[in-house]
């Protein structure tokens, strides 16, 4: 619920970059006979519409109208009073407002797209019921057809736009994971400067979990005390900058790193160089140095920010291209604790290894 | 003190479960509308969509969407069985297909997805979401002390901002020394909106990159939270001396809070004290201003989430001892701009308790 900086540069988002993934939509929904794209967002699920308009909700809820042709329409249940501010951060046709988002788009549907016309909806088992329910009992109900799968066909290789903001992200990330000072008691002293630095360079979220101290519990926990740092933490910081998410993992130790930890650094650099589209799986990159507690690859394919795409158990593998951004994270338990890392990347494919999205050219 | 508020409020959710003829009452919630996860199992989520199945005796089932998660509500629910899967709404529905006689109800309405939502669960979901709406607002007096034990966050807080307001600092920057400082404090979350500029500022927004200017008005609204319990102020200040206009315009908003706090009392309706803040603006010929098309709501209920009921004119939501809420007049003003300010209170046997500290003032910010 931390909304910082949130502003649009055309510099950093192009105008031509979105307009290209709208037509990269719209060509798709051309082949695929849809008559209308609907997308919802909210705070949660901000990610889909912001990649096609640069409009994130820091408050109640949308839902973006795509058309075969034209900028798309947003249905916003935010009042009158909001649109300036919508249209100064967004891309975006008309900005309607729409107490009720079913209702306003069954309205916008019935005058602008052909009747019987397929209507695709991201997300469709997932719409808010409070959306869904006027649709769903209209003529267009059984019209509405679920394009997660399309969306995300189209959502992945990320664009140089998209790369070039996440890299920035990982950057601030990097800087303000730099500076919590070693000489901490509590987790609130980290808390406090990770925020002001990431806030200072310009974050628009920041969420924070810290597993104080590792030989009392593993647990990465929400900050919702002040709790005493041990020898050994983790710190996870996740972070938005401009509708780009990142999250970096950074184990911190009182005294020198144990050798254990540099271990499992190096195994873990070997594993994610071996990471491949379509299917990366890590339990192919070789035994780690202790057991395997869990380990997930996360994407932006839909509404979510980092949605797990992969993991070691209760995930149905999803396919990637390569060249996909993805954020893996491993936990692994070590004879002397627990240990995790995370790292964003550029997936790799056949002779090809992922590569660290830092180290990729030209950002 | 959560743990006594945990055990408490989920002895009243058992209750109207019983109540109500529920064997199991599924939750769901986000990083947003987390407010009742937190009131029946007192844990917030922090990504994806987390599901609750509670009931009345069996242990508590949950569905989250990521491995982090899924320690974290373990942690926090040791008695729980906590599933991480993709699609938690699929998840539940298989679970509830193994338990066929038993009565199921779903909430909140504002969350529940199509999937869970499309059959007979849909159909409890209004009574269901009702049910914890009502245990929401009427607080325990533990819940209120909690939430004004909060209060203390958005004063400092607000004290922080004002120091952090300089000409020539851009809007984001305040952000982030107020959002250091709550976290120093042990604050989880915090929502805040803003604006910086003259006549021309119509709504507050997210922080943006604007630099301030002398003259400018800067309004802002801070939410912070602790336990869970939301509380808010809401404060303008100038930089540099505020006009005679700023002075005057400022004047009808202190006016009409102290009329909507002093309509706060066990009987008297949200819409009273939107009324009697409303018509403190009509007596000055500044009726249109308290129309949509210029403000939001009058104010509005404050526990675990940060927009509660909404006080409007014909909100018929009878105040009750220990309900708690912010009033704030706060519009725009067609000579100064967009004006703030904003209390949070405590009804209390007799009328209300002010909980906000920070004096009721333009502010000034010296050049």
């Amino acid at each position: 619920m931390r909304r910082g900086l949130i502003s649009w540069s055309p510099e950093e988002m192009p105008v031509a970059t979105l307009e290209a993934r709208v037509s990269r939509l719209q060509q798709a929904m051309r082949e695929q006979q849809l008559g209308a794209v609907l997308l919802h967002t909210s705070f949660a699920h901000p990610a889909a519409v912001h990649w096609l308009t640069n409009f994130t909700p820091y408050w109640s809820e949308a839902l973006l109208v795509v058309l075969p042709q034209g900028t798309p329409v947003l249905l916003a249940a935010l009042t009158q009073r909001v649109h300036p501010w919508i249209r100064e951060v967004s891309h975006l046709g008309d900005v309607i407002t729409a107490p009720s988002l079913g209702v306003s788009a069954l309205s916008y549907l019935g005058e602008h797209t052909e009747p019987g016309a397929k209507v695709g909806v991201l997300g469709l088992d997932a719409l808010p019921w409070s959306t869904a329910q006027p649709l769903m009992n209209s003529d267009w109900g059984p019209k509405l057809t679920d394009i997660s799968e399309l969306f995300g066909q189209l959502r992945q290789p990320a664009d140089m736009t998209e790369l070039r903001l996440a890299a920035h992200a990982e950057r601030m990330a990097e800087i303000a994971l730099k500076v919590i000072p070693m000489n901490a008691r509590t987790t609130n002293t980290w808390a406090s400067v990770m925020e002001a630095k990431a806030r200072l360079d310009g974050a628009e979220e920041l969420l924070q979990r810290i597993a104080p101290d590792l030989d009392l519990s593993p647990t990465l926990q929400r900050l919702e005390d002040d709790f005493p740092l041990g020898k050994k933490s983790a710190v996870e910081l996740t972070l938005a900058y401009k509708g780009a998410w990142v999250r970096m993992t950074q184990m911190v130790c009182s005294e020198p790193q144990p050798a254990s930890w540099l271990a499992a650094q190096s195994w873990f650099e070997r594993a994610w160089r071996s990471m491949r589209a379509p299917y990366a799986d890590l339990s192919l990159a070789g035994e780690p140095p202790g057991q395997m507690v869990n380990w997930t690859l996360q994407s932006c394919i839909g509404a979510e920010p980092l949605q797990v795409v992969a993991a070691d158990a209760g995930f149905a593998p999803c396919s990637l291209p390569a060249q996909a951004l993805v954020l893996l994270t491993v936990q692994l338990q070590l004879t002397d604790g627990p240990w995790y890392a995370s790292q964003m990347l550029v997936l790799g494919t056949g002779d090809n290894d992922s590569r660290r999205l830092k180290d990729l050219a030209g950002l | 003190m959560s743990h006594l508020l945990r055990d408490q409020r989920c002895a009243r959710v058992r209750h109207a479960m019983g109540q109500a003829g529920l064997d199991l009452l599924v939750v769901i919630g986000d990083a947003w509308r987390s407010d009742y996860l937190r009131f029946v199992v007192d844990v917030t989520p922090m990504e994806g969509v987390a599901v609750v199945a509670l009931g009345r005796t069996d242990p508590t089932c949950v569905w989250v969407q990521h491995p982090a998660e899924a320690a974290r509500w373990q942690q926090a629910l040791p008695m729980a069985v906590v599933v991480c899967v993709d699609d938690p709404a699929t998840a539940v529905l298989a679970h509830l297909a193994q338990v066929p006689s038993s009565v199921v109800g779903l909430a909140p309405s504002q969350v529940a997805p199509l999937s869970m939502a499309a059959g007979t669960l849909g159909k409890t979901l209004a009574a269901c979401t009702a049910m914890l709406d009502g245990l929401m607002v009427n607080k325990s007096l533990e819940e209120a002390d909690a939430l004004a034990r909060s209060v203390r966050l958005a004063d400092e807080g607000y004290a922080v901002f004002k120091q952090a307001a300089r000409v020539g600092r851009q809007e984001f920057e305040l952000v982030a020394d107020v959002e250091a400082w709550f976290r120093s404090q042990g604050c989880p979350e915090n929502f805040m909106i803003l604006g910086s500029g003259g006549p021309e500022l119509r709504s507050m927004h997210p922080a943006g990159e604007r630099r301030l200017a002398p003259g400018d008005l800067v309004t802002t609204e801070l939410t912070p939270c602790a336990d869970g319990y939301y509380t808010q102020i809401c404060r303008t200040l100038v930089m540099g001396q505020p006009s005679q206009a700023q002075r005057d315009a400022f004047a009808v908003f202190r006016q009409a809070l102290e009329a909507g706090i002093a309509a706060v009392r066990p009987g008297a309706t949200h819409g009273d004290v939107a009324k009697a803040q409303n018509d403190v603006f009509r007596q000055h010929g500044l009726g249109d201003y308290v129309t949509s098309q210029y403000t939001r709501v009058r104010g509005h209920g404050l526990g675990l989430f940060v927009d509660g009921p909404h006080v409007l004119e014909g909100v018929p939501l009878v105040l009750e001892e220990n309900m708690t809420l912010v009033v704030h007049p706060n519009t725009y003003h067609p000579v100064a701009g967009y004006i703030v300010l904003g209390d949070t209170v405590r009804v209390t046997a007799t009328g209300c308790e002010v909980l906000t500290t920070t004096p009721r003032e333009l502010f000034s910010v010296p050049l």
